[in-house]
C-alpha cells in the first residue's frame, strides 16, 4: 500500500457515519489494491473502472457487515475477487481453443514452447501474455484465480487463502486442476497441429 | 515436472518478465465520484439489522421446531402408552374392555 501512515480505522468510523470526505480518502487509498486485482483477473471486454466501480459500490454497501475478523484489505481483496469471478462466469464460456484462434506471433511462440525442449522461455513477452490469457480463458473461474495468483503473482498458498478466503485444500485442488486442464490443452494443441 | 507442465511454467514465466502498467492511482474524479454515489444511496438500516440476525434468528427457530417437536413426540407417546381405550366412544358402546 502506498500510504503506510494512513489512520484506516479512524476513516471507517467516519465513512459509517456518512462522511463524503474519508469515503473519498478510502477509495484513493484502497485503489491501487483494487486496480492490481482487476487487471490481474480482469475478464475481457470489461473495462477496469467499471470492474472497479462495482468492487467499491459492494465495499460500501457491506460495510456494515465488517467485523474486524480479518485485516480489512484482505476483507476488499475478497469482494473484489469475487467480483472479477462473478463477471469471468457471467460471460459465455469460451469455446476450445484452436490454432487459428492464435495471432501470428502467438501461435509462433506456442510452437517454439511445443517443439522446443530448452528451458529458456518464449521472447516475445506481450505475445506470451497474449497467449496465456487465451490459455487461462480456457479454464473454471476459480481455478483461473489460483493458477494466476499461483503462477503468475507468484502468491503463496498461504496468501492466495488470505486474499480469497478460500482454504488452503480448497487452492490446492483447484491448482491441480488448473493444472491439468493445461496439460490436456497443450496436448490436444500438439496433436491438432501434427494432423 | 511432465513436459506439458513444463511447457506452461516456460509460458507462465516469460509472461511475467512483462512489466506490469505502474499507473494504480485513481483517475481524476473517481473517488469523489464513488464517494458521492456511496453516500447518496440511503442505507437501509432494517434490512442490514435483519441480515444480521436472520441466520441466528433461523436457527434459534429450527431449535425451537425441534425441541417443541421433541417435547410433543415424546409427551404424545407416553398418551399413547397409557391410553387403555377406556375414554373410546366405540369401546364404552360395545362394551369392548
Amino acid at each position: 500500500m502506498a500510504d503506510e501512515t494512513f489512520d484506516l480505522v479512524g476513516c471507517l468510523e467516519r465513512v459509517r457515519v456518512r462522511d463524503q470526505a474519508a469515503a473519498k480518502s478510502l477509495v484513493e487509498h484502497l485503489y491501487p489494491l483494487v486496480i492490481r486485482i482487476v487487471r490481474a483477473h480482469l475478464p475481457r471486454r470489461v473495462p477496469e473502472e467499471d470492474l472497479a466501480q462495482d468492487i467499491f459500490l459492494k465495499m460500501f454497501s457491506r460495510l456494515e457487515q465488517y467485523q474486524g475478523n480479518v485485516p480489512f484489505t484482505h476483507w476488499v481483496s475478497r469482494i473484489a475477487v469475487t467480483t472479477c469471478i462473478d463477471q469471468l462466469r457471467a460471460q459465455k464460456r469460451r469455446p476450445e481453443l484452436r490454432w487459428a484462434d492464435l495471432s501470428e506471433t502467438e501461435a509462433e511462440v506456442l510452437d517454439n514452447v511445443l517443439t522446443d525442449s530448452r528451458d529458456d522461455g518464449p521472447s516475445d513477452s506481450l505475445a506470451t501474455r497474449e497467449l496465456v490469457g487465451k490459455l487461462l480463458d480456457q479454464l473454471k473461474p476459480e481455478d483461473r484465480t489460483v493458477i494466476q495468483m499461483l503462477d503468475l503473482e507468484q502468491k503463496s498458498i498461504a496468501e492466495i487463502s488470505a486474499l480469497t478466503g478460500w482454504g488452503q485444500s480448497m487452492i490446492k485442488v483447484r491448482a491441480f486442476r488448473a493444472r491439468r486442464k493445461l496439460q490436456k490443452l497443450f496436448q490436444d494443441l500438439q496433436q491438432r497441429e501434427r494432423i | 515436472m511432465s513436459t506439458d507442465d513444463r511447457n506452461w511454467q516456460k509460458l507462465a514465466t516469460a509472461a511475467r518478465s512483462l512489466p506490469l502498467r505502474m499507473d494504480v492511482a485513481a483517475p481524476f474524479g473517481f473517488s469523489t465520484r464513488m464517494a458521492g454515489l456511496a453516500m447518496s444511496t440511503p442505507r437501509s438500516a432494517s434490512w442490514a439489522l435483519f441480515e444480521k440476525f436472520a441466520i441466528r434468528g433461523l436457527i434459534a427457530a429450527c431449535a425451537c421446531g425441534a425441541a417443541a417437536a421433541a417435547f410433543g413426540y415424546s409427551s404424545w407417546n407416553s398418551d399413547h402408552e397409557n391410553d387403555t381405550g377406556a375414554d373410546d366412544g366405540v369401546t364404552e358402546v360395545f362394551d369392548l374392555s
